[in-house]
Formats: structure tokens, sequence, C-alpha cells
């Protein structure tokens, strides 16, 4: 099965011209599904940071939107797929993966996701960190836990604890 | 490649910093006031972070001693305030040996210790050592 996989990356909010995109974004939002909202976070000193929520469930078409909160760091959201950097294949198998570069504070960037299956993604600057997300689009792909068992001796403790599990992401629809 | 890059630190951190030690009692003009003289670069300009980071001021590096430093953090009034090390986590063993590094900002007021989750440059949990060239109750001038 193909996927469909938009992006669109902006500074968000900072300017008067980032008011007015979003005035526009309001109004195209009447006719379209409001993105689902990933904050990127972390404290104060850079101890810790995370997404929030980290683990999702949406439906095939919908659109997740990663924003960058913390004003002392910049972050990316980054699929687990061979194309980026080498990782190790944690995406539905055909699915297109995305990486938003790195997001200074107060910008944005934007996946539709159609194939149905389970994804995970990363944080470039603090995987070791474990700041990872999982989003599940329906329901599981049928790979979804041989991918998993199969890569994860290749990630750190840190970064395998970092991901919510499934089941729960299924039953509760967002893991904080 | 960090850890490329820091596992020759002891031995190259003499040299690196030899210039500097001559500066270690008070601040040279090359580095009281934003921007210090080359070899130094603004963070900002090396990696993708913000130009001011809060709680730690305006950033910049020598390049060639990354990832540890010295970072010498200036405030909004481009007056230095600290000189920052950053030690990644994984190289805190038994045979980590650093010694005779420069502190280029002068006389050192207080110090914190704190643990950095990573961030571009240094891509890897590591600890923060901050030389305060200011006192405590200043640092809130790097808040926003």
């Amino acid at each position: 099965m193909s996927t469909l996989i938009d992006t669109r990356r902006r500074t968000f909010l900072q300017t008067g011209a980032g008011m007015i995109l979003l005035a526009l974004a309001r109004g195209r939002s009447a006719h379209a599904a409001d993105p689902i909202e990933i904050a990127m976070q972390g404290t104060p000193t850079g101890a810790r940071v995370w997404f929030r929520p980290r683990g999702l469930l949406i439906q095939p078409g919908q659109t997740v939107r990663w924003t960058n909160h913390d004003a002392g760091n910049s972050h990316t959201a980054t699929a687990y797929h061979p194309s980026n950097h080498g990782k190790p294949l944690r995406i539905p198998r055909g699915a297109a993966p995305w990486d938003s570069g790195y997001l200074m504070p107060g910008e944005s960037y934007e996946v539709t996701l159609t194939t149905p299956g389970v994804y995970d993604y990363y944080c470039v600057p603090h995987e070791f960190a474990g700041m990872v997300g999982r989003i599940v689009v329906g329901e599981p792909d049928a790979d979804a836990q041989a991918l998993r068992q199969e890569s994860d001796p290749k990630l750190s403790a840190a970064t395998r604890e970092g991901f919510p599990d499934t089941a729960l992401i299924l039953k509760d629809h967002r893991v904080d | 490649m960090i850890k490329t890059l820091f596992l020759p630190l002891a031995a190259a951190a003499a040299l690196a910093f030899a210039p500097l030690a001559q500066a270690a009692n008070t601040a040279s003009d090359s580095f009281a006031k934003a921007p210090p003289a080359a070899p130094y670069k603004a963070v900002s300009s090396l990696v993708k972070l913000p130009d001011f980071i809060p709680g730690l001021g305006q950033l910049y590096v020598d390049p060639s001693t990354l990832p540890a430093g010295p970072f010498l953090a200036y405030d909004h009034d481009g007056k230095l305030v600290s000189t920052i090390y950053m030690i990644p986590l994984a190289n805190m063993k038994p045979d980590m040996h650093i010694k005779d590094l420069a502190s280029p900002g002068g006389k050192v007021d207080h110090v914190d210790i704190m643990y950095n989750a990573g961030h571009p440059g240094v891509e890897e949990p590591h600890i923060h050592i901050v030389l305060w060239h200011i006192p405590a109750d200043q640092e809130s001038r790097l808040a926003k």
C-alpha cells in the first residue's frame, strides 16, 4: 500500500506575519481537520526533554504537527527508517519516512500519515536521552512486532524505554 | 564522531588551551565583550541552536575544542558571564583525565554542575560545568 505524506514547515507565532498565517490556517481549518499537536518540550536547564503526547492513535489521512515549545533547544521529529541516518526500520513497510530537520523554538512541522501501522520516531540530538514517540495509524501493521524485536537490540536502553506500549496507545488513544 | 574528538582531549587540551592560560586570572579584552576574538565563533553559527539560550546566554566556542569547550557565555549587553565545559557522560570512565583547562573569563565567582540531555553539537547526555564570573543573584538577567 502506498503512503501519501504531505509535509510543511513554518515559523510559528513569533511574528506578526506568523499571526497572519495562523489566522489563515484557522480559516482553512473550517474545511479540513485540524492537525493533531505534538509538543516538543524540555526543562529550562535542558536536563529533560520529551514529546507530548509521546504516544498517539490517529486515523489514516490525519495530520500530525510537531511544534518546538522549548525556548533553549532545537529538536527534530525523525522517522526510524534506514534513509534517516541509517536507523532501523520501525515504520510500516512501504510507508514513506520523514525528517523535520532541526526545528528552532516556535517552528513546527506537519506530516499526514495514510498507511495503517505503527510509526516510531525520534529527536536526532535527544535519542540517547529517550526523546522518542510512537504513532499508531488505524491499527498495527502485521510486521509491527517483528520489526521492533529485530531492531530493539540496536537501540539504547533509554531509547527503548521511551516508547509507550502500543496496547496502551490503542486503549487510551493518547499517552503523555 | 564526538567520541573520536573527545578521546584525545586530555592531550590536546594542553596545546589547545595553552594560549588561553595566560588570560586565566583576568578576562582579557579578547574575551570580556562579545564577540570574542577568533578562533571563537557563535555557537548558533555552527549548529542549529537559538542565538541566546535562556539560562546560559549567547554562546561562543572555538570549534577545534568541541565538544568540551570552553564555551564563553555573554549576557544581552555582550558582557561575559560564564565559561562552560560540556563533558559527555559516556566519557566519564576510569581512564578519563582532563587537566589544565583554561578559564579565559578570569575570576570565577561560583560553579554550577548540571546534567543536560543533549543538544545540537553535543548530541548525547552530558554534564555542563559552568564557571560563573558574576554573582549568583545576577544570573536572573539571563533568564530570557
